[in-house]
């Protein structure tokens, strides 16, 4: 295992894909919010605003902290998601999937690995995010961090991981269908899916829906009616995810 | 009675991708000193041949062999993953990531194949320089020839010194060159006492490297040439016409015979 952890992890600091999509979420996420909050309050009856409103809890760092948990929810599924794609998906893609046959080290160890390496290039970009997101929110004037703010960044934290541990199977969908497209069709199709079942009301009980609603999405209230079993479903989701790309990768052929 | 010195072995291994059938209740051994070399058209079996050697397909009947650390012919589909330690190969797509240099290419392979961290790196640099790779060891394998990236993926099967072998068209995309180079370095591990499976369409290249060379047609052995044999291609193409049921195959003329005359 500690041979496939390190080659993995070589790999995926070596590689754009993932510095691209970490940046966005490092950078893109910040910026949204700075921006979403500075719209909203310099012309409140703007188009911009209204829409921005409904995602918009209490005040100061409260407000932007919450929003940075609502984005995070959505950026973190799409940014891990594409890179777990092409984690997965790409030694089918490249070719260098028979590579990984006929080594002492097992398939199922490389398929675990990619997971753990995914997982902790997430974690840093989470950090690194709400790195900037306190700078920005310093910058701004905002003062120190009360009881509220804390409980805000907290909850941002967990949306993050949350949505995190959702992104790893897409891998194991870009592993199973054998290329990084697929894959990232499977992440666009989860993403459509969760809005029409949180249209339709299922909300939370679908563990895409869970992170975000929590969030708050879909208002306070909704936020408030989620419920810790309904916040937990990630966690069997990703090993469930992750088990079978393990599984997979045992009797999958070279083709 | 299996002799003691083969490390590998095919025993009626068949294997179809639906209604084709790539190979056909097909026996071969590769025994340790020897170049083995496979050879035939396109479309003949040999990069499926390969791939149930080496566990990456099924068989659908038959079974494929490797001797284990025990001595042991073991079925490749329970083999210990330990024993893959001693297997180095190479077929159809070389083993380079992109984004990772040469260097770090075949230390990753080094470590897939069971080196230690301390090892991997002296391992590594050793093959590199074995395969005339120096000048190019800093750069990302992304930005290679398609020869140089075949180097390397024949550094990533050989870092480790395998006792087996296993190389699909290994001198293909070479420049003369690194043919020469590609050749030392398969007949050195030969000497060591490696096994060698080699396929190829160049029957020049494989009469100097080859100790047995087999020839594959449509999923079948169709017979044996002898590396020292004169007019290989000759021999080649009436093996080939004769497994035709009918003894014609369409292949295109040979264009060098009225420019000789």
């Amino acid at each position: 295992m500690r041979a496939a952890l390190a080659v993995e992890a070589l790999k995926l600091r070596r590689a754009t894909a993932p510095r691209v999509a970490g940046l966005a979420v490092v950078l893109g996420v910040p910026a949204v919010t700075t921006g979403f909050i500075a719209a909203a309050e310099a012309a409140p009856t703007s188009q911009l605003a209204l829409k921005v409103a409904p995602m918009l809890v209490g005040d100061g760092w409260v407000a932007q902290l919450s929003m940075v948990g609502q984005i995070l929810s959505v950026a973190v599924l799409l940014s891990a998601g594409v890179v777990a794609a092409w984690v997965y998906g790409r030694e089918h893609v490249d070719g260098t999937i028979g590579g990984l046959y006929a080594v002492p080290v097992r398939r199922r160890d490389v398929a675990v690995a990619k997971a753990l390496v995914l997982l902790a290039w997430g974690v840093l970009v989470l950090l690194a995010t709400l790195a900037v997101s306190l700078a920005a929110g310093a910058a701004l004037g905002q003062g120190g961090l009360d009881s509220a703010a804390t409980a805000a960044l907290a909850r941002a934290v967990l949306v993050g991981l949350l949505t995190l541990l959702l992104a790893l199977p897409v891998g194991t969908a870009a592993h199973l269908l054998r290329g990084y497209l697929p894959g990232i069709g499977v992440l666009l199709a989860v993403v459509v899916v969760t809005q029409v079942v949180t249209v339709a009301g299922a909300g939370a009980w679908f563990p895409y829906a869970a992170p975000g609603t929590w969030a708050g999405m879909g208002g306070p209230e909704l936020a408030e009616a989620v419920l810790p079993v309904q916040l937990a479903l990630p966690v069997p989701v990703a090993l469930g995810g992750v088990m079978l790309a393990a599984w997979w990768s045992e009797r999958a052929e070279v083709r | 009675m299996i002799a003691q010195d083969v490390v590998l072995e095919a025993r009626g291994a068949t294997r179809s991708f639906g209604p084709e059938v790539a190979v056909e209740d097909l026996d071969l051994t590769v025994r340790a000193g020897e170049v083995h070399a496979i050879v035939g058209l396109n479309g003949a079996g040999k990069t499926t041949l390969m791939r149930l050697l080496l566990g990456m397909l099924r068989c659908d009947s038959g079974t494929t062999c490797l001797r284990d650390g025990g001595g042991e012919l073991v079925d490749v589909r329970h083999l210990r993953p330990r024993a893959w330690a001693s297997v180095g190969h190479l077929v159809e797509t070389p083993f380079t990531y992109a984004e990772l240099t040469v260097l770090e290419t075949v230390r990753c392979a080094a470590r897939l194949h069971g080196l230690t961290v301390a090892d991997a790196g002296p391992a590594s640099q050793e093959i590199i320089g074995a395969l005339a790779l120096d000048h190019w060891s800093g750069r990302r394998t992304g930005t290679l020839s398609l020869g140089n990236r075949q180097r390397v993926g024949l550094a990533s099967a050989m870092v480790h010194r395998p006792g087996l072998l296993v190389l699909d068209e290994p001198s293909n995309a070479l420049d003369p060159a690194g043919v020469l180079v590609v050749r030392r370095e398969i007949l050195n591990a030969a000497g060591r006492g490696a096994a060698v499976l080699v396929s190829s369409h160049h029957l020049d290249e494989v009469a100097r490297i080859a100790d047995r060379i087999t020839v594959l047609h449509r999923g079948h052995v169709v017979g044996t040439l002898p590396p020292d044999g004169a007019d290989l291609e000759r021999a080649f193409f009436a093996m080939v016409y004769g497994a035709e049921a009918d003894g014609h195959l369409d292949l295109p003329a040979d264009p060098a015979r009225p420019r000789r005359t």
